[in-house]
């Protein structure tokens, strides 16, 4: 079972009915199970829990990067080779690439099957090459 | 309230001026990009103002749809590019 | 009232980074540097106009919620696809 996909079913169908009466969160708990399963590898609960946590701390991170980038002009551009885990579930490396591309000063620009991410970077100082 | 809008408005000016102006198709379509989350927003400001949340069931709707228009138009442009390059 | 002065500040911060991140557009940079500061100014500026709004229309928050984690998606997956689609621009054109 893909803990991700359950969840996110779920969360959809009770923000888009707004009712969390039980009937209503057992129809959604059977449309969600019953929904055609995506394959994909499967991971165990505490890599979701981390990945969601990191996830979650994205969101300060990034009003963070933001504020220091007007603070301090980051003119310079380079590009960076980081290390992932090949055998991760794709769901997995999904929630990696939103949490790389969603701080504002690192984007994901390619996806390596190999386990590279190339990530393109702002910087404050030219890159020494 | 209509000082925000007012605002908006402004602000919209530049990625219409720059998707006016720009001779690099990338630009262009960052413009376009910028411009959808914009307007979304303002339905959405516009509906609070006005007190009439079907107006803002609109911006809600377009906004989980998201732009997926734009990601095919992207994937496009990239194979005519590799195309033209063989 | 309290809430209603917190929207403000909430309204006012985004509209700030929308300024402050769709000003580079019109500049000479290549787009991934703008992409940069469109995530700034799209992303969390609406964000926090958002949550703006949701403080001043508690009342309607299962939508808005949705709205917002949609937001943070798509705008997100739609920067790693522009990206990944207009990298090599710069070396062969």
């Amino acid at each position: 079972m893909n803990y991700l996909n359950f969840a996110l079913r779920l969360t959809i169908w009770l923000l888009l009915t707004a009712d969390f009466g039980l009937v209503n969160l057992a129809i959604g708990i059977l449309v969600s199970l019953l929904l055609p399963q995506g394959r994909g590898g499967v991971a165990t609960l505490q890599q979701w829990l981390s990945t969601l946590g990191k996830v979650a701390m994205a969101v300060p991170r990034a009003y963070i990067e933001a504020i220091e980038m007007m603070v301090r002009p980051h003119r310079h551009e380079a590009i960076v080779r980081e290390p992932v885990d090949p055998t991760r579930a794709p769901g997995l490396i999904f929630l990696d690439i939103f949490t790389i591309t969603f701080t504002p000063k690192t984007i994901v620009l390619h996806y390596d099957e190999e386990g590279w991410f190339e990530v393109h970077q702002l910087v404050e100082r030219r890159p020494e090459k | 309230m209509t000082a925000f809008l007012v605002i908006m408005l402004l602000i919209l000016g530049i990625p219409l001026y720059a998707a006016w102006k720009g001779e690099h198709i990338w630009s262009k379509m960052l413009a376009f990009a910028s411009i959808a989350t914009k307007a979304a927003i303002m339905i959405l400001l516009v509906s609070v103002q006005r007190d009439d949340w079907m107006i803002g069931i609109v911006g809600v709707i377009i906004l989980s749809v998201g732009n997926g228009a734009l990601m095919l138009l992207a994937q496009i442009l990239r194979r005519l590019r590799d195309v033209a390059n063989l | 009232m309290i809430l209603q002065w917190i929207s403000y500040a909430c309204i006012s911060f985004g509209l700030f980074l929308w300024l402050w991140g769709t000003w580079p557009l019109v500049g000479r940079r290549s787009p991934l540097y703008k992409l940069h500061f469109l995530s700034v100014s799209d992303t969390l500026g609406s964000m926090a106009i958002m949550i703006g709004v949701l403080l001043r229309i508690p009342r309607e928050w299962p939508l808005l919620v949705l709205a917002l984690i949609s937001l943070a998606l798509w705008n997100t997956i739609l920067g790693y696809v522009l990206a990944y689609c207009s990298q090599g621009e710069d070396t062969d054109g």
